[in-house]
């Protein structure tokens, strides 16, 4: 079997890659699929607090490389769902530890014997990106609607468009508030994907869960009732080639907010 | 008095819908956003946008009588293609004469910079256009200046023929976009901003 090498990027740092990786990672292996996430954030690794594996981590990817250990032995599987492994980034060392090529071969080998690659790519477009990219044919765009977000995320995109193994260039929408969307403060998705121009693969919506589910060690997919858990596993869904609606963010949550939304519907009947 | 119609405020404010609040900060944003993404793909910096804006006025001006207040230079895109948009109203076409003096007025300024031979240069470019086709290596590696000359009069013959298109394109497919252009006169304001404060700081 030949699996899809998929990176996870975003140019700025801080818009949840990470988050991202882990939980459509997760979800994907909950659907069945058989998921390595790679963490190629070498000196900053986070992956692994995301997914509760920080105690088993025994090699990183950098052993791998060094030959201090098999590819095989480097990857810790998840404590629920064996369908879930982990590579994870040294966190001792720096980006110049690992090459592009030396990342291409370790996805070549990855994806033999699994259906789905995910990398998690370092912010910013030095090494770390560079390594991060060279095994993938496709890649998701994380960002938020920030400006500063978008102006990396529009740089990133620039940057994969060179690159010819890249095939696929997705983006997710992070940390979307509705609330402020409503109230013009933030711009829309609408706004976000008419300057990126290019197809969207999720809307994430700001979601205090995700703390919490970051301090648990648990990603929030696992959360049925978490809306944010279920625009992750919205992704996973699409990644596999199903045609699954947006969540309608719209509406309105709590009594006041219901209120005020019957409210606005009766004066504009008036 | 005072404590009922804050009140009332307080309450007409509640119940009146999200979408009429807010300062709109989001289109102030998306204008900014806009602005420097063009900048960023396409490498022109304010101050050379700005110099282009002028030349292209200079250019135009020569031709027909043009409201250069509202000149609007921007760039538009289309899937992978970045298109240069340039919508300036004309106040009055010029006639026959008033043209032929400008182009008269034009190139003596130009002759006066260069104080060269201009006439030898340009029957040298005919020919060196030949050659560029066979041997364009060669010449890349040896630009002498009246190359650079040659090839900068060049591309002001070939602006001359594009401009006029990209002007007809904007006001053929696109008239119902000049209410909504997001790089309108406030923007270009912006540009003008950004200049002056670069030029403040040196």
């Amino acid at each position: 079997m030949t699996g899809r090498v998929i990176v996870i990027t975003s140019g700025k740092g801080g818009v949840g890659k990470t988050t991202t990786s882990a939980n459509i990672g997760t979800a994907l292996a909950k659907a069945g699929y058989k998921v390595v996430l790679i963490d190629t954030d070498l000196g900053l690794r986070n992956l692994d607090l995301l997914l509760g594996l920080e105690n088993r981590i025994v090699y990183t990817i950098v052993d791998v490389i060094e030959e201090r250990c098999k590819l095989k032995q480097a990857l810790v599987k998840d404590k629920k769902n064996p369908n879930l492994s982990l590579l994870a980034a040294a966190q001792t060392r720096d980006k110049t530890a690992v090459n592009a090529e030396q990342l291409k071969e370790i996805c070549n080998t990855l994806k033999e014997k699994n259906d789905f690659v995910l990398v998690d790519c370092p912010a910013g477009i030095e090494q770390g990106f560079q390594n991060a990219v060279a095994g993938a044919s496709e890649a998701i765009v994380v960002t938020t609607p920030e400006m500063s977000a978008i102006r990396d995320a529009d740089r990133i995109i620039g940057l994969l468009a060179t690159k010819e193994e890249i095939t696929s260039t997705k983006l997710l929408l992070n940390r979307v508030r509705p609330n402020l969307i409503k109230s013009n403060e933030m711009m829309s998705v609408d706004d976000v994907v008419g300057i990126l121009e290019i197809p969207l693969v999720g809307i994430i919506p700001e979601d205090t869960g995700i703390i919490t589910s970051t301090n648990k060690g648990e990603p929030i997919v696992n959360d049925e009732d978490a809306l944010a858990g279920k625009a992750y596993r919205n992704v996973a869904q699409r990644i596999l080639g199903e045609e699954v609606p947006f969540l309608d963010l719209d509406e309105p949550k709590g009594i006041v907010a219901k209120i005020k939304n019957a409210f606005a519907k009766l004066k504009a009947k008036v | 008095m005072g404590l009922f119609s804050d009140i009332y405020n307080t309450v007409a404010k509640f119940f009146r819908p999200q979408e009429e609040q807010g300062d709109a900060s989001k289109s102030v944003a998306t204008n900014r956003l806009k602005l420097v993404l063009m900048q960023d793909r396409t490498n022109l910096t304010p101050r050379i946008l700005e110099q282009m804006r002028s030349e292209l006025i200079d250019l135009l001006s020569r031709y027909v009588e043009l409201d250069k207040e509202l000149l609007e230079l921007n760039f538009e895109q289309e899937g992978d293609q970045v298109a240069l948009m340039l919508s300036i109203p004309v106040i009055r076409a010029k006639d026959e004469e008033e043209i032929e003096a400008a182009i008269q007025a034009h190139k003596e300024s130009l002759e006066n910079d260069e104080e060269s031979e201009s006439e030898e240069f340009e029957e040298e470019s005919e020919t060196e256009e030949e050659t560029d086709e066979t041997e364009s290596s060669e010449i890349a590696e040896e630009k002498t200046e009246e190359e650079i000359e040659a090839e900068k009069t060049d591309a002001i013959a070939k602006e001359l023929q594009d401009v006029p298109k990209i002007i007809k394109k904007k006001k053929v497919s696109k008239p119902e976009e000049m209410g909504n252009n997001p790089f309108k006169s406030d923007e270009t304001e912006n540009i003008e901003d950004v200049i002056e404060s670069s030029s403040e700081n040196k």
